[in-house]
């Protein structure tokens, strides 16, 4: 997204700005320490598996966190930010104490900043290009603190804005998929006057954000006030409806929809094709999450059941394998183990996850990789053959790559989690033989426009990238919206 | 929505609904699945469709009542909706023209056979038909696959009706008979692995329709997951028809028991 | 009409000529050709570990920036192996349904590990044997000589365990008991040994004063060192040997075949003059053999070998000694 120079520049130069930098000397901004997040004790918290982890800011603990911003010149973590959140705006409300203001700064450019505030890795976007990391290399400012914070305030203050939106225009448009990335698209364009709908396959709307991220990190009540909000909004939304099967493309087409945003996500779990694989007790991040998240499996009084394992391990180093590890641990496992085949540091899970799963009492099997899982006679998992691996030379991350060793250790396990990674879901593109697609099965869009081989089709999110984080999603679905809108225009003369 | 339109018992414990849903009964095709979920706390159930009505919209689906969500499912009525409904799934079958089809069905595996037995019938085959039960008031669909069958061979366990003797017995009887172009095999997963073994030795191509545990139904979660010809494939979106030769039948067997104890213990808890 | 049949790879080939493993042998059209113009056997190209390595990182490098940290890629290392073999084995069977000659599988390792699972899946595929490059650059300063040719042998013996086909073995003359490493793979079960690999050699380019590539392919001048090596151990070790590098025309392959090869392999060659030089290539053999009266490769294979020829000791020598005269005309 290119950020609007000009209007960063007209709002900085506001008499609230202005004022507010000269209240407090740069000099001793500088001394205060970043804000610590209050946390629910670990050993209470293992016990539940749908109370936050994260308990939020007072209004005075944000008030002066939000102090500690200089208000730059030239913001840089506006950079860092997918959705170009005009980060110092929102940051300097807080400071003054106007939250809601901060609040509807949020919702100029992000349709789900409750969400964002919870699971985006600041440390590697907006707080990475943070004046103080960068020129001062002291802690930045929990600008993800502070999000969170704006939001739950103006939630909890039971008066949300609704977001201008312009006279409906009259034209119909779709997204195929509720996750971040449609909802993104779904907010920008129903501001645009558009009339969205918004079509999901399962029986909840919210894509990942519902199945796949636990409640002890984004509740899924937070998640259904984003969405109530959309709703308010005029975005129109259909549950257990599957494009392509329900009814194609062209059918919606009949019925008057003239453009289509594709965020159906990286629906299929991966495997890692070794042997044993199949034994029951051993399942997909996504299927272990789902049962849990959407389904509600843990709690009895629900009809879908999960399995619990004493001793669980999962495979990965990634947010969902914590969020699977943890889970397991909250299920009851009395050993929750991560088996990951890099080290620590490498670990591509967000650094807090990585903190709270160590609090928590995870185990971290790093430099190991599973080989071979066997079973009882029932077929249920109970053993499983890890190799022992070393980091080699740097890859192009950066990161050193793990180089198996002949040495082997065998665990055993009950359930088994594998999260090693998603493919993009085939669906559309099986329905859509002239859509390009990739080697990999994403589809292929040009870059700045996220617009496919199909000219009324867009998309973005997991199914073009492979695999993203939540923002980065919003980001092509903020993209997708801008440049739908400009084809919309040219093509109907809107 | 997917409001119940009709009810009706096919044997004590099989019953066949009509659900209103005109989408998926314009699209689905034989060998689709829908997946429903009765009540905020249900689970999402996978179900074949056994037939559809374009003209009044709706969807019938037979459903044997065994298990927590299936007796949820069973006790709605006339006039009440059906919480969640979505599909069709799957792949469909791929109904051509080849000659003499043998279609065989076991239990409540018949009604997924039905829709295919009529498809392969309309597309111009001569359809062979074995249908096999543990006893004659078990035995469903017998009229409707007689009407879309040349043939129907019907076997029983315990020789209440038909023959007595296992359905492989019919079949290898027919095969024997007549020159079989392609069979396909629903029913239980043991039905199917010895149906399969048997028209190996015959080589006739066969296709089986697996009923594997799902939550999701559209690749997500990879719970239906299943060894075909040495490699793991999802029948929710693979499938649900393979190849019934390189199906991995003991391995199928084994993943269907993953939940069983939980279900006990969710049965023991409505009691 | 000479005979020209001959073994190699533990398979009977109509005649010694095998097209090499290399970019040429990618391609199913190639191959027609190749099989058309009466090639022995083809080698397909290799399916390497390394290129799987080099597009994983290719994937992070274009999914680079600030975010390079993606979850899914983390492991995608899995998912191109898998869909690299999954080519690679719909290779091996189109090509075995397009040609009937012997056509044989060809993994490129650096490590052992899992690629030994690889070789049961080209069996499957229908492959008629397996030739294992096995790949080393003796670079690393702190790994002894014999835990590099403890590496070679275990790799080999892990394949052997999992295959029923044939299994040769191409490597590189960086030994430092060649002769013995070759006698210990024989051993250890190999049907043949193929020499040498050619190695990917740097060069300097002095206009810019940087590294670059030497020449990819070999050169005519190339040819000596494989025929010492032929010739040496011909008659020698437990397995049927090919040489391969530098063999461009049909006298050099006679050469080879007379030092005591059983097969010659060749591709650069067919980077200049096309797939169908082939012909050529045997009928000039064949030509030759008629004017010698030989009348199978059988009876000229190794007629010049270090055990048969009159003179051994020009294999062994590797000093030019005035005394043994010859240049000094």
């Amino acid at each position: 997204m290119t950020v609007n120079t000009d209007y960063l520049k007209e709002q900085r130069g506001q008499e609230w700005r202005v004022e507010l930098r000269k209240k407090i000397k740069n000099k001793d901004r500088l001394t205060i320490e970043r804000v610590k997040m209050p946390e629910m004790d670990p050993m209470e918290r293992i016990k539940y598996q749908d109370k936050e982890v994260n308990l939020g800011l007072t209004l005075d603990a944000a008030m002066r966190e939000a102090s500690r911003c200089m208000d730059c010149a030239n913001p840089t973590c506006i950079e860092g930010c997918p959705v170009s959140i005009n980060i110092p705006k929102f940051v300097k409300n807080i400071e003054r104490g106007e939250i809601l203001d901060a609040a509807s700064t949020l919702k100029e450019t992000s349709a789900l900043p409750a969400v964002c505030g919870r699971v985006c890795p600041q440390e590697k976007q907006c707080e990475a290009r943070c004046f103080y990391v960068e020129k001062m290399k002291k802690d930045p400012v929990a600008i993800g603190y502070l999000e969170r914070f704006a939001a739950d305030y103006e939630r909890e203050s039971g008066s949300m804005s609704i977001p201008n939106v312009e006279d409906a225009n009259g034209v119909k448009v779709a997204t195929i998929g509720s996750g971040p990335a449609a909802l993104s698209f779904a907010g920008d364009m129903v501001k645009l006057g558009y009339d969205v709908t918004v079509f999901e396959a399962l029986h909840e709307i919210g894509g990942v954000l519902k199945y796949g991220i636990p409640e002890f990190r984004l509740p899924n009540s937070i998640v259904d006030v984003e969405l109530d909000n959309l709703r308010k909004m005029g975005v129109k939304f259909e549950t257990n409806f599957v494009v392509g099967r329900t009814a194609s493309v062209e059918d919606l087409e009949e019925q008057g929809f003239k453009a289509f945003f594709v965020g159906s996500g990286a629906g299929l779990p991966r495997f890692m094709n070794i042997p044993g694989e199949n034994y029951n007790g051993i399942m997909s991040s996504n299927e272990y999450l789902t049962r849990v998240n959407l389904m509600n499996a843990a709690d009895d009084s629900y009809d879908t059941p999960v399995l619990k394992g004493k001793n669980v391990a999962v495979i990965g180093g990634g947010n969902t394998a914590m969020d699977s590890v943890r889970t397991a641990k909250r299920l009851g496992a009395e050993r929750a183990m991560i088996i990951y085949r890099r080290s620590l540091e490498e670990m591509p899970a967000r650094v807090e996850e990585v903190k709270h799963a160590m609090e928590e009492g995870i185990e971290f099997i790093n430099l190991h990789n599973p080989v071979e899982y066997f079973a009882n006679e029932n077929g249920r998992v109970n053993k499983m053959k890890v190799q022992r691996m070393e980091l080699g030379e740097p890859d192009a991350s950066g990161r050193r790559r793990p180089v198996a060793l002949d040495e082997y250790v065998e665990l055993d396990v009950d359930l088994v989690v594998v999260a090693v990674g998603v493919s993009p879901n085939p669906l559309i593109p099986s329905c859509m033989p002239d859509l390009e697609v990739s080697r990999w099965g994403t589809i292929e869009v040009n870059e700045d426009k996220m617009q496919t081989s199909i000219p009324q089709l867009f998309a973005g999110g997991d199914i073009v990238r492979g695999g993203a984080t939540v923002i980065l999603a919003m980001g092509d679905g903020r993209k997708a919206a801008e440049s739908m809108h400009g084809f919309l225009k040219e093509k109907y003369n809107l | 929505m997917n409001r119940i339109v009709n009810k009706q018992y096919l044997s004590e414990n099989v019953v066949r609904m009509e659900i209103e849903a005109p989408l998926i009964a314009r699209s689905r095709k034989p060998g689709n699945f829908i997946i429903l979920r009765i009540g905020e706390k249900g689970e999402r159930i996978p179900l074949t469709i056994a037939d559809s009505d374009i003209t009044n919209g709706t969807i019938s689906i037979i459903v044997q009542n065994v298990g927590v969500s299936s007796k949820k499912l069973c006790t709605l009525e006339i006039g009440d909706e059906v919480t969640d409904l979505v599909g069709p799934l799957g792949k469909p079958t791929n109904v051509h023209k080849v000659g003499t089809i043998l279609a065989m069905g076991g239990g409540v595996g018949i009604a997924p056979l039905f829709p295919i037995v009529k498809a392969f019938k309309q597309a111009g085959n001569r359809v062979v038909t074995v249908l096999a039960a543990r006893s004659k008031d078990l035995l469903i669909l017998e009229d409707e696959m007689r009407e879309w069958s040349d043939e129907v061979v019907v076997m029983t366990d315990d020789g209440s009706y038909g023959e007595k003797g296992l359905i492989t017995a019919g079949a290898e009887r027919v095969i024997q008979n007549e020159k079989i172009d392609e069979c396909i095999a629903i029913g239980p997963a043991v039905m199917m692995k010895f149906a399969a073994m048997l028209t190996k030795k015959y080589e006739i191509p066969t296709q089986a329709s697996l009923n594997s545990i799902m939550v999701d139904g559209t690749g997500m979660c990879g719970a239906c997951r299943v060894t075909v010809g040495g490699k793991t494939k999802f029948t929710c979106i693979d499938g649900p028809e393979f190849n019934a030769h390189e199906i991995d039948f003991d391995e199928m067997l084994m993943r269907l028991q993953a939940y069983v104890k939980e279900e006990k213990d969710a049965q023991a808890e409505q009691q | 009409m000479a005979n020209l049949s001959t073994r190699f790879f533990g398979l009977e080939l109509k005649n010694p000529l095998v097209i090499a493993s290399s970019g040429l042998t990618n391609s199913l059209e190639n191959i027609k050709i190749f099989a058309e113009s009466g090639a022995g056997a083809v080698v397909l190209k290799s399916i390497f570990e390394e290129e799987v390595y080099f597009e994983y990182e290719e994937m992070m490098r274009k999914q680079g920036g600030s975010h390079h940290f993606h979850e899914h890629l983390d492991y995608f290392d899995y998912q191109i192996k898998d869909e690299n073999v999954k080519d690679y084995i719909r290779f091996i069977s189109d090509v075995k349904e397009a040609v009937d000659i012997p056509v044989v599988g060809s993994i490129n390792c650096i490590s052992s590990g899992d690629w030994v699972q690889f070789a049961s899946k080209i069996e499957a595929a229908g492959a008629d044997a397996i030739e294992l490059n096995l790949f080393i650059l003796p670079s690393d300063l702190n790994k002894s000589a014999s835990e590099a040719s403890e590496f070679y042998l275990s790799t080999v013996k892990a394949v052997l365990a999992k295959v029923n086909i044939p299994v040769s073995v191409k490597i590189s003359s960086y030994f430092s008991n060649l002769g013995g490493m070759v006698k210990e793979l024989a051993e250890a079960g190999v049907a043949g040994v193929t020499m040498f690999n050619r190695f990917y050699s740097p060069d300097v380019d002095l206009n810019s004063l940087s590294l670059k590539a030497a020449n990819v392919l070999s050169s005519p001048s190339e040819y000596v060192m494989p025929l010492r090596w032929i010739g040496l151990l011909a008659g020698r070790v437990e397995c049927q040997l090919a040489a391969t590098t530098g063999i461009h025309d049909a006298d050099t392959a006679i050469k080879m075949l007379l030092a005591g090869a059983d097969a010659v392999q060749l591709a650069s060659i067919f980077y200049h003059k096309g797939p169908a030089y082939a012909k050529e290539l045997l009928a000039e053999m064949e030509k030759w053999m008629d004017e010698k009266g030989f009348a199978s490769v059988e009876e000229m294979k190794g007629k010049l070998s270090f055990t048969n020829a009159k003179n051994p000791g020009w294999y062994e020598r590797v000093q030019f000694m005035n005394y043994f005269g010859e240049y000094n005309g």
